[in-house]
């Protein structure tokens, strides 16, 4: 047995003397060497400063660790060494102590206080994390007195752990797996989780944890930033990487996207995206940020006239990949004007061998392409839809505005949260 | 609107930098000293360029704030003690906004009973509601009317002569009311917030290493005006208080260095571009001081999280908001004074900063090519020893009263 604690604390073992089996001092404790390990990570040495130099000691070379005394196997263990920084090795206390890192879970970018370390299978893995005022308070040499004062007080310090499983650190020099669970776990964020933790993070990691991600939710979280950190975020980017992610966006979100950055660099971007996706977000463009038009999705699921409700749930079937809403069709003739909708319920329920005429309501709501957030705010909610076609000056069928694209409008503050 | 488009994070630091410690002390150790003083604007100047570029630098390479860096390259606790320094400091400065606000008001015959706990209320609130950022903007163009300084300064009509020769001529005396003079003069134009508050700026704005040239343009602008400003402050002070024999006990005193301008229009000139410049400070330092602190310890912060959110950041700036105010509010408080310690403070707590600085700018891990050159690291050094010399000789000759003069005589 080399230890005898299950978990033991980084901070308590820092700075703690390191001797032989004789009891002579080897050196004073410094940092450990992290690698990776079957379920968390492994301490593969152990590295002290002694009168000789800074000395590194394997792990199967420590008899004790405890946060009295550490001692080697031997007089002269065989494994001491000189030790030599390494490009892209992980020590414990340089690299992970004091530094940001982002908790996953709290989906928020905290500090490491201190490190709980813990014995698993005679060897010596990093447990979790300490992020909470408990930490602070042992790392400071307060942890008693703090103690002494929560408990007069008669309130608990919190614990405030997180499992290694849930951590990422940000910036490791140079660490693959660091990198691989990132992308795992960051791809299973909200991207509005995502957009909290880019807004608190260094610039420089910024691309680090976009570069983990994939195209669809980097557009997604780059919607969800503050115009004025997304401009920054984009500013970042080269120009052909903006145009590829601006292609995988609702062509609304992308356009509003757009409309914040300067002139000059929107119309670069649209010049550099894919023919049609570019038309349909210069359309968008042109019109009022605040206005129907500028709200709208172009996209939205399309129906004629002159098929069946079963041919109308195929064509459902094969398109609701590519279309945001799907909960009305609509039904237009060849000059794209509107001639009757859809709910997807009616589509469900109706036989699939009538005509869709039949069954297709043709008292339309609508709003024009100018339309004011109120004016369609009135008929979402006077009419109980979840969204509302727009028509343009020739009664042509433009797009579609949803209940949250207006309800965007108006929370400003509760959906896009304000910065300091 | 050219004047807003060209601001960056160095201009408007440094316009902060004149804030009510700084219109006070610039005074006072005007009126007191006269032109004597003046010699201390150049090396100050070159000091406070080196000092604040090499903020922005850091800002732009690694970034990260000051704090942040102080906490990952040496650890929690000393991050924690300089924190505490901080704080202290920092309190001082709102406590000389308060004070500011007070002594402007009271030149309009507003009781500072009712101007002050109005003023913290405003503060606070402008915070919360997070409009801060577009009072801003009203604040900096409200500081044009420092403009009014050189105006004064020449019609006022010194000898220019004299002026020039002791503004190249280093004179020194030796009690300690000089020496804290001069302190306060360094503590004021190099105080330890603005080094966290421009990095932190530069670090917000989301400028690199790349795009650092045009930033570098910006803080040595910034710092020359702001020490323009200050130099011909000193001058109205000195060709109009100074010059007569008289001194300045009150803020309407002071307001007389713009007489030659305004005649006796001084004391609203006075009292507006002073009301001004305390808001300004009293909004900032407060939120700026919360943010380093969770910056450094590694607690949320942001004015859209709330009590609940983010507990520390929330009561911090409360806390300093209260705090200084209330100490304003203490019957016969003597505010003049008050601006004028703090700023003393200032000092002492300066070349700690700038030891941690060196150290940052120094590491190669950390900034690369991006270090600092010999010339700086010469400059700066020399900026903290001065610093600490005085602080030393200050603290002992407030102790042990005379042992300057007696050193001196040998």
């Amino acid at each position: 047995m080399k230890t005898e604690f299950n978990e033991i604390y980084l901070s308590s073992v820092i700075g703690r003397s390191v001797i032989n089996n004789k009891g002579e001092q080897l050196g004073i404790l410094r940092d450990l060497i992290m690698i990776p390990g079957d379920v968390f990570p492994e301490v593969s040495h152990i590295i002290f400063k002694s009168p000789k130099g800074v000395q590194s000691l394997p792990w199967s070379e420590v008899a004790l660790f405890t946060h009295i005394v550490i001692s080697s196997v031997g007089i002269n263990p065989p494994g001491l060494r000189p030790y030599e920084t390494q490009e892209g090795e992980i020590l414990v206390k340089r690299d992970l102590l004091d530094k940001q890192i982002v908790d996953v879970n709290g989906a928020k970018v905290v500090r490491v206080n201190d490190i709980k370390l813990g014995n698993l299978n005679q060897k010596l893995c990093i447990f979790s994390v300490d992020i909470g005022f408990r930490g602070l308070l042992r790392r400071l040499g307060y942890e008693r007195f703090g103690g002494f004062i929560a408990r007069s007080l008669r309130k608990e310090i919190p614990q405030t752990e997180i499992s290694w499983e849930y951590v990422q650190p940000l910036e490791i020099h140079s660490s693959k797996l660091a990198l691989n669970i990132a992308r795992n776990q960051m791809n299973e964020l909200h991207p509005a989780d995502l957009a909290d933790i880019i807004e608190n993070i260094p610039i420089q990691n910024i691309r680090t944890v976009l570069d983990s991600m994939d195209a669809e939710t980097t557009g997604e979280t780059l919607y969800e930033l503050e115009p004025e950190m997304r401009n920054v975020v984009i500013s970042q980017m080269d120009d052909e990487e903006v145009s590829d992610i601006l292609e995988e966006m609702e062509h609304d979100e992308a356009a509003d996207v757009l409309s914040d950055l300067p002139e000059e660099k929107a119309q670069e971007l649209l010049d550099l995206m894919d023919h049609d996706d570019a038309e349909d977000i210069q359309e968008l463009l042109e019109h009022e940020e605040d206005s129907a038009g500028g709200l709208m999705n172009p996209d939205y699921f399309r129906l004629s006239s002159d098929i069946t409700v079963g041919r109308a749930l195929q064509i459902l079937r094969e398109n609701a990949a590519e279309i945001e809403t799907i909960y009305y069709g609509y039904i237009v003739d060849n000059e794209e004007r509107l001639e009757g909708v859809i709910s997807l319920k009616t589509l469900l329920l109706a036989d699939p061998a009538i005509h869709i005429t039949d069954v297709m309501e043709e008292n339309i709501k609508s709003v024009t392409i100018d339309a004011e957030p109120v004016d369609m705010l009135e008929t979402l909610a006077k009419y109980d839809l979840i969204a509302v076609p727009v028509l343009d000056d020739e009664h042509k069928m433009a797009g579609i505005v949803t209940v949250d694209d207006v309800l965007a409008h108006y929370l400003p503050s509760i959906l896009k949260h304000k910065r300091r | 609107m050219l004047f807003l488009a060209i601001l960056g994070p160095g201009i408007i630091t440094a316009n902060v930098d004149n804030d009510a410690g700084g219109i006070t002390t610039y005074s006072l150790a005007a009126a007191e000293y006269g032109y004597s003083v003046l010699w201390m604007m150049i090396p100050t100047t070159i000091a406070l360029v080196v000092v604040q570029e090499m903020c922005a630098r850091m800002g732009a390479v690694t970034g990260k704030g000051l704090s942040d860096l102080i906490r990952e390259s040496f650890g929690v606790k000393i991050t924690f003690y300089v924190m505490i320094a901080l704080f202290l400091t920092n309190m001082g400065n709102s406590i000389s906004e308060f004070a500011g606000i007070a002594a402007s008001l009271e030149l309009f015959g507003i009781s500072k009973y009712v101007s002050v706990p109005l003023s913290a209320v405003v503060v606070w609130l402008l915070i919360v509601k997070g409009s801060y950022k577009t009072v801003e903007k009203v604040f900096l163009v409200a500081c044009l009317v420092y403009i009014a300084y050189p105006v004064a300064a020449f019609m006022a009509k010194p000898a220019w002569g004299v002026v020039l020769k002791a503004t190249v001529t280093p004179t020194f005396k030796s009690d300690s009311g000089y020496l804290m003079t001069l302190i306060g003069i360094i503590g004021t134009t190099i105080a330890p917030w603005m080094q966290f508050y421009q990095q932190s700026a530069v670090v917000e704005k989301g400028i690199t290493a790349e795009q650092y040239g045009f930033t570098r343009l910006d803080v040595v602008i910034g710092c020359i005006l702001a020490i323009v400003v200050a130099f011909f402050m000193m001058v109205a002070c000195s060709a109009t208080i100074h010059a007569n024999g008289l001194k300045i006990e009150t803020a309407a005193d002071a307001a007389l260095a713009l007489k030659p301008l305004v005649g006796n229009y001084a004391s609203t000139l006075f009292a507006f571009g002073l009301f001004n410049a305390s808001l300004f400070g009293a909004c900032i330092l407060p939120l700026s001081t919360a943010f380093y602190i969770c910056e450094g310890m590694g607690w949320e912060s942001g004015v859209d999280k709330d009590f609940e959110q983010a507990p520390q950041f929330f009561w911090l700036f409360t806390a300093i908001i209260v705090i200084s105010a209330l100490i304003i509010l203490f019957p016969n408080a003597p505010l003049l004074k008050i601006m004028f310690l703090s700023q003393v403070l200032n000092g002492a707590v300066l070349p700690f900063v700038l030891i941690f600085m060196m150290l940052l700018i120094n590491d190669k891990k950390l900034m690369g090519s991006f270090r600092n050159g010999p010339i700086y690291n010469v400059i700066a050094s020399i900026t903290v020893i001065i610093t600490i010399v005085l602080t030393i000789i200050m603290t002992l000759d407030m102790a042990v009263p005379g042992l300057l003069k007696r050193f001196l005589s040998f």
